[in-house]
């Protein structure tokens, strides 16, 4: 353990690679395994390479493979978003905007424009902090991360991608190939609410809700995804089955703010304390919905 | 106010370098040879230092040399010598720098850095007012009766003590006889920090003549240069001190910063340029912040609303170096009220050593931190005795010629217009009127007064100095040793020569970057002093040019010297226009037809001491502080939403009883200061562990303002009630500005949910924690408005 305190000026030094195709990619992803760190925005990798949190002897360069450059949507199939695509390629994006407003709501809520330029979901994803904006939004419209190896690709739902603060199930020759968000439910709108200190902050909690065909239970779509509560990000299924139920909206309102109140953990930490946080899953999960349902 | 052709215009700063990027910082400069110095910190609060180990450091190739604090026995400091260079014996709080390396290159140094180790012996760390004052508390400076300090200090060794400032005005306690209310309170500010944009840099060098020279991030280069030779024991006439634009100062660069480390490490080099740059995170550990306070406030009045009486525990949390800090408390503790006569007064103003990170001077001086607590302790009284707060105040507020100083001192009959500027900023934010509701039950609004006051804190005899130098074209040089941090204090003195000497502002540079050695004498920067000082210095140097024209002009036309004026960059004969010479024309002494010349080449001089202002008695504080005071008061409208707890500033108003001689700078200062204030007063606060690490060297979670958060409409007036020997009546303004938001801010806050914060910054969190204290009655509401109650 090191016993003064040395903050880094200058980034320690690495190797520096740059593949220009996937395929390169996934030989150096083998070969280098965990010695290895994808670059690609470079917005949390770098601020934790000068903090010393971490050193990677290798840092791979993914900006130049064309082929992970994508963003497609297609009627029915829903969205293909690719690890290098930034974060302000997807909030200025039109059709994100209409079709997936929570996700586009959550994106441009993160930090500032200069750094959502650098900055990609994939990125957001990857580092698995428990604060990640976009995750809360990913989860509502139940997301899928496409990892690739040189053994091949897997899909994993979002749902079970993250395990434990900057922990995922991402093994050290995977990487990130594609983010798969699927065509959301006929009518579904939402918001994704981010509690701040200041203009441009970390999420001190974020609530994602998804609401559709609010007064028909058996269409009856409602989802809430957290961020900031727990040691990863926090989708609750018991909400989405109580909303099914043929029952006064006033009633499931509180017992999904009962559900939520018993599903996260949130800590006192240098940005909020618990008492807080618990303040805001109480009372904006019932804001949002009540707002999303239509209760007045 | 009269009407000139260049004071009191917003003519835009002429110096545009920072818009096109070729303003000169410290950091810019780079020297031949130069090495590169590295700090390394202490990882405990409080602990001895058993062995430090740098073996594997020295090894690391380019690594010139590492330093410990043997290598330097002695201490440091601008009021009292307490600062060791770099840790000896124990370290003080965590980030104390044990080590420092020098390197060819920065890479080497950074390398090395992370390779020495320390063994500590850990100590209890002391880490709150109340535990320095225990009398069983750990010393912290264990051989105070040792050091040196200035005569006005009064450190206690044997204590954690590092100043104790009495004031005594009146009778205390009969005062509290004749009280027909009394309100008291505990008010609490944390650590802060300046949070300026530039990192601290420094880079020095020793030619081989022994002058030594030092370019740093600083606001006030005579100051570098006084307290370098005095704490290094070099001759004053061998240390030059290279002044450049800063990023930022807010006080935070008012001093003798690091400037000594890399001088100290080039001396012991042979003289190599040394330089010690620092990062963000370092610059949070290794620059000294603000003070956190504790004020305990007794205040009574009498039942027909006249301030009767005033108790008062002052205590300012130093951190581990006191530096500023000791004269901040002296401070708070002979303005301990707000600008109203207070007929009895007794205060005693305690700064405490703790285990942070050191402190030191931060804009507004502790003002703001003091009227935080007074401005809630008038409307607090306002309340019990059933009067607006607006009539409270305008009964009791200073009445210039008539009031007397808490120092006992009669108020000057020039002093300004407290009155004036409660009245006016009561109709800005439209006082009396109940602010619109807003659309979600949950949300409420308020508005907020608070008034101030405040003038520079320094020795009586602060001075100041100007030098005007005419040029062949008739351009003018000024020289002075103003600080220019953002501020544009230099730009508004320039407007001053254009006015006295009737020439184009263009005409007239008064230049950013140089040297002690090159311009004028001045004490410091700081204070919101210099346009004050400087400005009456600069108005004699102008005289004294004036003469020497008239001297000139009186020659060539054979007249007498009074029958010449000065008027539009020329010596004319009064009523004769065609007899005139130019500035030009006299710029190196006048040339007579037949080639004789007469004076040479124009230099206006003038100097500025504070004939008034005197030494305090050290029983009672008795003495004439302050050769001016700025008088102010800030108006808010805030919007309470309890959802997220979060308070927005809706408006405001900020009016200031002084004249200006260019209010778009001046308005640039009110809006700057708004913006600070409020982001002091809502987020702001150096957060330490249980054992005293600091969480937040950095701005994710060391919170600033951001564009987002400024408030949607800001107003800002000054009344032009000028103070008779001030510069065009001009008094200071850069600190007033941002002096009474979190005060204004917690008023408006009562204002709208009845709940009364004294303790800042009112984060979230601590709102809540407010609510669920006074009013958890609100919380109940919002459950049946959101969860149709229980």
């Amino acid at each position: 353990m090191r016993t003064v305190l040395a903050f880094r000026t200058i980034l320690p030094t690495f190797t520096y690679h740059r593949p220009s195709s996937l395929a390169e990619l996934l030989e150096l992803k083998a070969k280098l395994g965990k010695d290895a760190a994808i670059l690609a925005g470079g917005t949390d990798l770098l601020v934790d390479m000068k903090m010393g949190v971490k050193r990677p002897p290798h840092v791979i360069d993914i900006k130049s493979i064309k082929e992970l450059h994508v963003l497609e949507y297609k009627e029915g199939s829903g969205l293909i978003i690719g690890p290098t695509v930034t974060l302000r390629e997807l909030e200025t994006n039109s059709l994100l905007k209409e079709k997936y407003p929570v996700l586009w709501d959550a994106v441009r809520k993160i930090a500032d424009v200069a750094l959502r330029e650098r900055a990609t979901l994939a990125g957001n994803i990857a580092n698995a902090s428990p604060a990640a904006d976009s995750a809360p939004a990913l989860l509502v419209y139940d997301a899928k991360v496409e990892l690739t190896s040189v053994n091949g690709s897997r899909l994993v739902p979002l749902r079970e991608f993250f395990t434990g603060v900057k922990k995922t199930v991402m093994k050290e020759n995977e990487v990130i190939t594609k983010i798969m968000v699927p065509e959301p439910p006929a009518g579904a709108k939402g918001e994704y609410f981010k509690a701040v200190r200041s203009a441009e902050d970390l999420a001190l909690v974020g609530i994602a809700a998804l609401v559709a065909n609010p007064n028909n239970p058996a269409e009856r779509v409602v989802r809430l995804a957290y961020a900031s509560v727990a040691p990863t990000p926090v989708y609750v299924k018991e909400v989405e089955e109580l909303f099914k139920k043929d029952e006064p909206l006033n009633k499931l309102i509180k017992e999904a703010v009962n559900i939520m109140l018993s599903k996260v953990s949130p800590i006192s930490d240098v940005r909020a304390t618990r008492e807080y946080r618990l303040h805001l899953v109480k009372y904006v999960t019932a804001y949002l919905l009540r707002k999303l349902l239509g209760v007045k | 106010m009269k009407a000139y052709k260049y004071v009191g215009k917003p003519i835009p700063r002429q110096d545009v370098s920072k818009v096109f990027g070729d303003a000169i910082y410290a950091y810019d400069v780079k020297l031949p040879g130069m090495l590169y110095a590295k700090l390394v910190g202490s990882t405990y609060a409080h602990a001895r230092i058993k062995r430090i180990d740098y073996s594997k450091a020295l090894k690391v190739p380019g690594v010139i040399k590492v330093f410990t604090g043997e290598d330097f026995p002695f201490k440091v400091g601008i009021y009292a010598a307490d600062r060791d260079v770099l840790a000896r014996g124990k370290v003080l709080y965590y980030g104390h720098p044990v080590a420092g390396v020098v390197a060819e290159t920065p890479e080497a140094a950074e390398e090395a850095a992370e390779l020495i180790e320390v063994e500590y012996e850990p100590l209890e760390p002391v880490l709150t007012i109340e535990d320095a004052l225990r009398p069983d508390a750990p010393l912290i400076h264990e051989h105070m009766e040792e050091y040196r300090h200035a005569s006005f200090i009064y450190p206690r060794p044997g204590t954690n003590i590092a100043n104790y400032l009495k004031l005594r005005k009146g009778n205390v306690k009969k005062g509290f006889e004749e009280a027909d209310v009394v309100v008291e309170g505990e008010y609490r500010e944390p650590l802060i920090s300046h949070a300026y944009m530039e990192n601290w840099v420094g880079i020095a060098r020793v030619l081989s003549d022994g002058t030594v020279e030092i370019w740093s991030s600083h606001q006030s280069p005579f100051a570098v240069r006084h307290l370098l030779a005095a704490s290094l024991g070099l001759p004053i006439g061998k240390v030059v001190v290279h002044h450049t634009f800063i990023g930022g100062g807010f006080g935070g660069k008012a001093g003798l910063l690091l400037e000594h480390i890399p001088v100290l490490f080039s001396m012991k080099l042979g003289g190599r340029p040394v330089r010690l740059e620092l990062n963000r995170e370092e610059n949070f550990l290794f620059m000294a912040q603000r003070a956190g306070y504790l004020f305990k406030m007794k205040t009574g009045a009498t039942k027909d609303g006249k301030l009767i009486a005033h108790y008062g525990e002052y205590y300012l949390d130093a951190g581990a170096y006191a530096d500023y800090t000791v004269n901040i408390g002296r401070s708070v503790g002979f303005v301990p009220t707000g600008p109203y006569e207070v007929p009895n007064i007794h205060v005693d103003s305690i700064t405490v050593y703790t285990n942070k990170v050191p402190t030191t001077a931060f804009r507004g001086f502790g003002m703001q931190e003091m009227h935080f607590a007074f401005e809630q302790q008038i409307e607090q009284l306002a309340e019990k005795l059933g009067m607006d707060p607006l009539e409270f105040r305008l009964k009791n507020a200073i009445v210039p010629g008539k009031s007397y100083l808490p120092t006992q001192v009669r108020v000057r009959e020039d002093a300004g217009d407290p009155a004036g500027t409660m009245k006016r900023a009561a109709e800005l934010i439209s006082w009396g009127k109940k602010p619109e509701k807003p659309g979600e039950p949950w949300k409420f609004r308020g508005i907020g007064i608070a008034s101030f006051w405040k003038g520079p804190v320094q020795p009586p005899n602060a001075a100041s100095s100007a030098i005007v130098k005419v040029n062949e074209d008739g351009s003018v040089d000024v020289l002075v040793g103003t600080g220019e941090m953002g501020q544009g204090t230099i730009y508004a003195l320039a407007q001053i020569v254009a006015e006295e000497l009737g020439i184009p502002v263009e005409k007239v540079r008064v230049a950013p970057i140089r040297s002690t050695d090159s311009v004028a004498y001045t004490w410091q920067t700081v204070g919101s002093r210099g346009l004050f000082s400087e400005g009456q210095a600069l108005m004699r140097a102008l005289d004294d040019l004036k003469n020497q024209m008239k001297e000139i002009a009186a020659r060539v036309f054979n007249v007498f010297k009074d029958e010449i004026e000065i008027k539009d960059g020329k010596a004319c004969v009064k009523g004769k226009p065609w007899e005139c010479i130019s500035l030009a024309e006299m710029a190196l002494g006048y040339t007579l037809p037949n080639g004789n010349a007469i004076h040479g080449p124009l230099i206006g001089r003038g100097s500025h001491v504070p004939s008034q202002t005197t030494y305090l008695d050290p029983e009672t504080g008795r003495g004439e502080p302050k050769p001016f005071m700025t008088f102010g008061t800030s108006a808010v409208e805030v919007e309470v939403d309890l959802l997220n707890m979060r308070v927005r500033v809706l408006k405001a108003v900020t009016v200031l009883d002084t004249p200006v001689i260019n209010p778009g700078l001046a308005l640039g200062q009110a809006y700057g200061g708004a913006v600070m204030g409020i982001s002091i007063a809502l987020n702001e606060e150096l957060k330490l562990t249980k054992d005293g690490r600091l969480l937040n060297p950095n701005f994710t979670d060391y919170k600033v303002a951001r564009a987002g958060d400024i408030p949607v409409e800001m107003v800002a007036e000054f009344l032009g009630v000028g103070q008779k020997n001030a510069p065009y009546g001009a008094k200071g303004v850069g600190e007033l500005t941002m002096i009474a938001w979190p005060a204004a801010i917690a008023n408006a806050i009562y204002n709208a949910i009845g709940v009364r914060i004294k303790k800042l910054p009112i984060t979230p969190d601590n709102l809540l924690e407010a609510i669920k204290e006074q009013r958890p009655e609100l919380l109940k509401e919002l459950d049946k408005y959101l969860l149709g109650g229980e």
